[in-house]
């Protein structure tokens, strides 16, 4: 068998890209990673700690990137990816790659706060975004827009997600319990703050999840208030008015804060229409691409010679992620005959 | 005298619609509200009436709207109603001319075969009614080459007929080449045809014995005469009615005489006047884009006559009024599909509204009252706008929902909920009133047009935010410097067509950059889908008429879209990924800053540098 023969391409160089692409190495593939970024990692490359056992994101990321390193895999950075097929991929710049198979590890879009523009993100100075607070995290400086340390904090679950509104039908599954970690991390950095999770249904789904969940509770104090924030708007001294109803006592409530957290979903990655049309695929009607089938093609897409890993087909956590990496590199060794 | 028996199918028929049509007319008259009789009476002699007249040539008979819609369509339209009527009028003369006043009606209608003179020479009535003749089958032609190729016309989708449409379609087509075979023939024997008649009739009489001649000449009018009567029978019930309502639809227009809130007499006399052209439905975006093809106007007409009208076709519609701008009869489409509404569902515990009794969050003390309305609530950029650009202009405001009020009433309207719309408009007004503003400007277009045209607010001026901005301007209160962005704007249903403000917010954003207008504009403009109006769609579907949409204002290739509407901000931002922005924002982040004053103190951040930047 030739080199060129035992090529796959890989779309994207976050957790699942970079696990898929080390296993199809342990089994005497070429891969190929192709990220548009300047560096490996995707998303996790922004977060601070993960759920639920509150892990530094480095010690997940950090031995999946030395091991691409260390196992000579080649990576194509700052580079986007325009066309799939299952014989290479084209390039921005109109470059083509070619391979025996392709895995699309291209992952999701986080939803842009802005498009709820009743939360006055990118408006009003005190909201931020979950993203905006792991960041902060990883700065080692949370504070307010004022430079304060907070005192009150309400996070706002599902924006973005199961919104009609936007468009947005879907659960992103693992917000529920990202707001509860970030709740729980603010609760230890600022133990007089107020803090309040606004949510529609509280979605624990992995294990331990609900076990934090109750601790954020019992142990932080953490208030959980069911009914979705309606609008904002800012005080004069820069706090945040929020509107909402608790549902549970059946009355609407007003509350100021000066930390105001949109706990954003995932989107469907923007690249999923053009795979699509290149691929001969299909983009699910909730914007993520549609495996082959939900039992056993998880990892597969409609058309042989084209396979997914990762949080392109639907939000999944990181372990799924690299779970899918693994299935996905056995499914491409098996494509391949390796 | 002048009488044989195949007259009797006309005269039935004719007889027959005539009775029927004056007893519809007479009953519908009848029950007009005192009020529009007594508009009747002050309208009948005066100039109404004559302008009523002209409008009857140019719209029943001549059609100029149609062919401002496509030519092709236009001409056949008037081809037929126009055509036959100069054939009547023509006929009518020629026969009095020859038989003398007082003959009955058939032996006009049916003249060629009555005609007792044998003609010798050119006979220019047989001239005239030939080429009449030639028009009328010129546009039956065309009504044909249309069943099967009408987008050469100008319509892609055409009206799906019921059963009696079909009946009165086919007689009616059946009618002049019928007319053309039966006069041919008799003017085979008598030698009485023109130029089109004459000849087929020479024709017919080379080829058929005179025995031969004589049955078919008795067939063929026979067989014109039950064609005309089957369509006349048919016609009060089809939408053919449209040939003479119209003409009272017009007049009573004329007279001041609307549909209103509630459904009366009159919009009998508006949806029988509907000819089921189908104009409306190509413009219709639940067709065009959602593939929903039986709730367009014509459709709602047609249900709402024969009294089947259902939730889903009244519930059905954006209200966008694209195809109320289209349509050629002028119909008030969008009053009669809402108290159609109205009829069907209003039944509220009223009861419920007591809270709003005396519920008052409103701040400040100018003149000058701000309504942002629950949609510029839910879209808090526009306030900040509009706050930076009162205090700019140095305005004094009394701001009446900044921190929360009562809707505007439009969307219980808009649903049918005439009665609970009334109870939330009486408290805003209340609270307008006792607040004594002289000038009330609204973000909201829909809140726009129901202050204006529901509110009755006397003594104070209701202003969109970008009349009123644009007021500022003039009155040199405010300055607003280019910085060269290229924009392009979306013309909100409620603010464009709803309520005729097209140049406001295109004059304000000239003055901010450049500005590029989508294929579909002012009064063509398309709907962001999010219509209040419609509550029979879902989400999903309005997400799919806003991208259509959308994709035009995009393809213009402008950095920022610009609307003027908080709802249809919030559609379109669901779709691009370029900026999309209220016009509010645009003056605000381009207003020069005014050296010495209070509002040059006020301007901050971003926009104080942007503005500073050379144009």
């Amino acid at each position: 068998m030739e080199n060129k023969d035992k090529r796959v391409i890989v779309v994207g160089g976050g957790v699942a890209g970079m696990q898929t692409a080390l296993l199809l190495r342990e089994r005497g593939a070429e891969p190929i990673i192709v990220e548009r970024e300047e560096r490996l990692g995707g998303k996790l490359a922004g977060w601070h700690k993960l759920f639920p056992t509150f892990t530094p994101a480095g010690e997940v990321l950090e031995p999946l990137r030395g091991r691409v390193a260390e196992a000579g895999i080649e990576v194509r950075t700052g580079r986007t990816v325009e066309e799939v097929t299952p014989t290479g991929v084209v390039l921005n710049g109109g470059e083509r790659l070619d391979g025996a198979a392709t895995v699309v590890c291209s992952g999701f879009e986080v939803f842009n706060a802005r498009i709820k523009e009743e939360y006055g993100y990118g408006i009003y100075d005190n909201v931020f975004t979950t993203v905006d607070i792991e960041r902060m995290m990883n700065e080692g400086r949370v504070r307010t827009a004022q430079g304060n340390e907070p005192r009150r904090i309400a996070f706002l679950h599902c924006v973005g997600s199961r919104d009609e509104k936007v468009g947005a039908h879907h659960c992103s599954k693992v917000c529920c319990i990202t707001g509860v970690k970030q709740a729980i991390e603010m609760k230890e950095l600022f133990p007089t703050a107020e803090v309040y999770n606004f949510y529609m249904d509280i979605r624990m789904f992995g294990p331990g999840y609900e076990e934090l969940y109750r601790k954020a509770q019992l142990d932080y104090r953490i208030n959980f208030i069911r009914g979705r924030i309606s609008e904002a708007s800012q005080t004069i001294d820069g706090w945040v008015q929020i509107k909402a109803e608790d549902t549970l006592i059946g009355r609407p409530l007003r509350m100021s804060v000066d930390m105001l957290v949109l706990i954003v979903g995932m989107k469907g990655g923007a690249s999923n229409g053009a795979f699509a049309r290149s691929g001969g695929l299909t983009v699910a009607p909730n914007g993520f691409m549609q495996p082959r089938d939900a039992f056993f093609g998880n990892v597969a897409s409609e058309r042989d010679g084209i396979f997914y890993a990762g949080a392109v087909t639907a939000p999944k956590n990181i372990g799924e992620c690299l779970n899918e990496g693994a299935a996905a590199a056995e499914r491409v060794a098996a494509y391949l005959k390796l | 005298m002048y009488y044989d028996h195949f007259v009797i199918p006309f005269l039935v028929g004719t007889i027959f619609m005539f009775a029927v049509i004056v007893w519809k007319w007479g009953r519908w008259l009848w029950m007009l509200p005192g009020g529009d009789k007594r508009a009747i009476g002050r309208g009948i002699f005066s100039m109404a009436t004559v302008r009523a007249v002209g409008e009857v040539v140019s719209e029943c008979l001549l059609h100029r709207k149609i062919f401002r819609v496509n030519p092709l369509l236009g001409y056949m339209h008037m081809s037929l109603a126009f055509g036959w009527f100069l054939l009547i009028a023509t006929g009518w003369i020629e026969a009095a001319c020859v038989l003398g006043g007082g003959t009955p009606l058939h032996a006009h209608v049916f003249f060629r075969y009555f005609d007792p003179a044998v003609h010798t020479g050119w006979n220019p009535f047989s001239f005239v009614m030939d080429l009449l003749l030639l028009m009328v089958l010129s546009g039956v032609a065309l009504a044909w080459f249309k069943r099967m190729r009408s987008r050469a016309m100008g319509m892609k989708r055409t009206t799906k007929h019921v059963l009696i449409d079909r009946v009165a379609l086919s007689s009616l087509w059946c009618i002049f080449p019928l007319r053309l075979l039966s006069e041919s023939l008799t003017a085979a024997a008598k030698h009485n045809g023109g130029f089109l008649t004459g000849s087929l009739g020479d024709l017919f009489a080379a080829w058929l014995s005179p025995d031969a001649l004589a049955v078919c000449t008795e067939t063929a009018w026979w067989l014109y005469s039950c064609a005309l009567g089957i369509f006349f029978v048919a016609m009060p019930f089809s939408r053919y009615m449209h040939i003479f309502t119209e003409v009272p639809l017009i007049f009573l227009r004329r007279y001041r005489i609307r549909s209103e809130e509630q459904p009366k007499s009159f919009d009998n006399f508006q949806i029988q006047a509907c000819s089921r052209c189908g104009i409306c439905i190509d413009s219709c975006q639940l067709q065009r884009d959602l593939g929903i093809r039986n709730v367009q106007s014509v459709y709602f007409l047609r249900d709402r006559r024969y009294g089947r009208l259902t939730d889903e076709v009244a519930d059905n519609c954006l209200m966008c009024g694209l195809c109320e701008a289209r349509c050629p009869v002028g119909i008030d489409l969008n009053t009669l599909r809402l108290n159609s509404r109205q009829q069907r569902k209003d039944a509220p515990v009223l009861t419920r509204y007591d809270y709003l009794q005396g519920i008052d969050r409103s701040v400040g003390t100018g003149k000058v009252g701000y309504f942002a309305g629950c949609m510029t609530l839910l879209t808090p950029a526009t306030l900040q706008s509009m706050q930076r650009i009162f205090e700019a202009a140095g305005e004094e405001v009394w701001w009446a929902d900044r921190d929360g009020g009562t809707c505007c009433g439009r969307p219980l309207k808009l649903s049918g909920e005439v009665q609970a719309a009334r109870k939330i408009m009486e408290s805003n007004k209340a609270l307008f009133a006792k607040h004594g503003i002289t000038t009330l400007v609204t973000s909201c277009p829909i809140c726009l047009k129901v202050f204006r045209e529901d509110y009755d607010l006397q003594g104070i001026e209701v202003l969109h935010h970008t009349e009123y901005i644009l007021r500022l301007v003039r009155a040199g209160r405010l300055a607003i410097d280019s910085s060269g962005e290229a924009f392009t704007y979306h013309d909100p249903c409620e603010l464009g067509r709803g309520s005729g403000i097209y140049e406001p917010p295109r004059e304000l954003i000239r003055m901010a950059g450049t500005l590029a207008e989508p294929e579909h504009n002012r009064r063509e403009a398309l709907c962001c889908g999010s219509s209040l109006a419609n509550t029979v769609i879902d989400d999903g579907q309005q997400l799919r008429i806003g991208a259509a949409m959308t994709a035009e204002l995009e393809q213009t290739g402008a950095q920022t879209i610009v609307t003027a509407c908080p709802l249809c901000k919030k559609a379109i931002v669901r779709n691009v990924s370029v900026r999309v922005a209220d016009i509010s924002q645009v003056v605000a982040e381009h207003l020069r800053p005014v050296v010495g004053s209070r509002a040059a103190a006020a301007e901050t951040g971003a926009a104080a540098s942007r503005s500073a930047r050379p144009a």
